[in-house]
């Protein structure tokens, strides 16, 4: 837990891209998911 | 399951040898174990449908007043068999079954029988007393049952006191509590209750084909939600506002968004972390599921006893080890449908809500193996790049939760059966009951165990604070209200079907 605390390491471009590309995929894949759910369920 | 361990802290960077989870353990394992015991109870439950009643002996607990006239042999059959005796060769098989299991799983097979005795003492006695009328009866069967009143909380309430139970010996009674030790497995428990509890779906998949097509696809989505919506968001907050390092984020990240112990254990090996991380990430899982699980149930029942399938959705969605959201679907089941009849007249049909919980929760769990190779090949490639590391595809079936595969399997078996042959349909539901028998009783323990193994006073002592804050803020914060909105949107007007007559 010490170590958690006393190394900060500063978001890496990479950790950015991970994050918001996969929340940008998950948002777009759920409207299409809850627009096919609607016209064929 | 994850226990609260001490384990050392490091301070200087870690290697690649000491950061590695090691290999699994010795012997069969639970996942494995789950796969065995519940296709064995689900495959002796089918002797019915050759004319062979080989489980009706196993005791059932009906909503008593008068305590010897809760106790009977599940099937007709068996009449003649004293309650006592029933219960006693319920336990016996049981014991018998999970002695053999524990004896596969390199346990100490003495310390197990003789802390499963108590275990199951105390979970069945929880059970009983969950199922006194005036606790468990809902409205229309008091006047059959001659009281005036009850809590309406239906005989799942077991479930609960057996929580309650376990809490108390896990938190106060130490010596107990290391007493109990071998035969503490709730994932073992509720794993063997899901495999037969595919049969029992099946059933309901027979009757209702449209319906259960229907919430598979929408259970599917929650995968979406889980892995791209909660984990991106979740990592963030505790890398960006907590200063947690990369190490501690990905599986705090994946604990809190996916399924708490697996996933963070998957994700912990995936990207190399110690082995305290994942360890300490699922003991704190482990007791917010159990908070959860107290009030979460009671929230639904209160706010959507008119969207039951939205509810189940959001206990599966929410609720963050396998045991605690299928346990929460079943009380969440109960509770519903009580409050319905009582509100509106309405007898929704038994399990659908539990099913929705559980497919989400199935669903969910199928991708920890891909979604730990693809932060293991983020990690080696992008982030922690060490030379001759290969990320290997045999990772995703290395952590695939097998237990699933008896699911599928006893759901697909019922369903291939009743499709091919109707005639038989009114047998292997009568099979699917007694097997469901096991099913309750396995679920009991499960509630018992994880209240013993939920130490709150010894989680707080490991300096675990910061974690909780992220726990809580991201939780309490994002992860439920997302997953009510996200039910609401797929779930929202899609209801069980209604008891006929």
């Amino acid at each position: 837990m010490r170590k958690m605390e006393s190394e900060y390491e500063p978001l890496l471009p990479v950790e950015n891209k991970l994050i918001w590309y996969t929340f940008g995929v998950g948002v777009v894949l759920l409207v299409l998911l809850v627009v096919v759910s609607r016209a064929f369920m | 399951m994850a226990t609260l361990v001490e384990a050392p802290v490091k301070h200087a960077p870690p290697s690649p040898k000491e950061t590695a989870f090691e290999g699994p353990p010795p012997g069969i394992s639970e996942d494995w174990l789950a796969v065995c015991l519940g296709l064995f109870v689900f495959v002796l439950s089918l002797g019915l449908l050759f004319g062979k009643d080989i489980l009706g002996w196993a005791i059932t607990t009906s909503v008593w007043t008068t305590p010897a006239k809760a106790l009977a042999p599940a099937s007709k059959s068996y009449t003649g068999l004293s309650p006592l005796v029933s219960l006693l060769g319920t336990f016996v098989f049981l014991l018998v079954i999970l002695s053999i299991g524990a004896k596969a799983l390199h346990a100490n097979v003495k310390r197990f029988a003789a802390g499963f005795t108590v275990v199951f003492a105390l979970s069945y006695l929880c059970w009983f007393i969950g199922s006194w009328a005036y606790i468990a009866a809902t409205p229309d069967k008091r006047p059959a049952l001659k009281i005036p009143w009850s809590l309406n909380l239906t005989n799942e309430s077991g479930f609960i006191i057996a929580l309650l139970a376990g809490l108390v010996i896990g938190n106060f009674l130490p010596g107990v509590s290391r007493f109990l030790k071998e035969a503490t497995r709730p994932e073992l428990y509720i794993k063997t209750a899901i495999v037969i509890l595919g049969g029992f779906l099946g059933i309901a998949a027979l009757e209702q084909r449209a319906l259960a097509t229907s919430v598979m696809f929408r259970g599917a989505c929650a995968i979406v939600e889980a892995y791209l919506i909660y984990w991106p968001i979740v990592y963030f907050v505790s890398r960006r506002y907590f200063g947690f390092s990369r190490e501690w984020a990905a599986p705090l990240a994946s604990g809190i968004s996916i399924c708490g112990v697996s996933a963070a254990i998957a994700t912990g090996s995936a990207i190399k972390a110690r082995p305290v991380v994942p360890i300490m990430v699922s003991s704190l899982v482990v007791i917010f599921a159990v908070v959860e699980l107290i009030f979460l149930p009671f929230l639904a029942q209160h706010f959507l006893y008119g969207q039951p399938m939205v509810a189940g959705a959001w206990m599966g969605l929410a609720v963050k080890t396998d045991g605690a959201a299928v346990a929460s679907g079943a009380i969440t089941d109960s509770l519903i449908r009580a409050k319905a009849l009582a509100v509106s007249g309405i007898a929704y049909q038994a399990n659908w809500i539990m099913g929705v919980s559980t497919t989400v929760k199935v669903f969910i769990d199928i991708f920890i193996g891909v979604w730990a190779f693809i932060l293991a090949w983020v990690w080696s490639a992008k982030i922690e790049h060490r030379q001759g590391e290969k990320v290997k595809a045999s990772q995703i079936w290395q952590r695939f939760p097998k237990f699933i595969l008896g699911y599928v399997a006893t759901f697909f078996i019922v369903l291939a059966i009743g499709a091919a042959i109707p005639a038989l349909v009114p047998k292997i539901k009568a099979s699917m009951g007694q097997a469901n028998v096991f099913r309750a009783l396995f679920f009991v323990m499960t509630f018992f165990a994880i209240g013993i193994l939920s130490n709150f006073r010894k989680l707080w002592q490991e300096g675990i604070a910061k974690l909780a804050g992220v726990y809580v803020l991201c939780l309490f914060g994002y992860i439920i209200w997302i997953g009510l909105f996200i039910s609401w949107l797929f779930f929202h007007g899609v209801l069980p079907p209604v008891v006929k007559g």
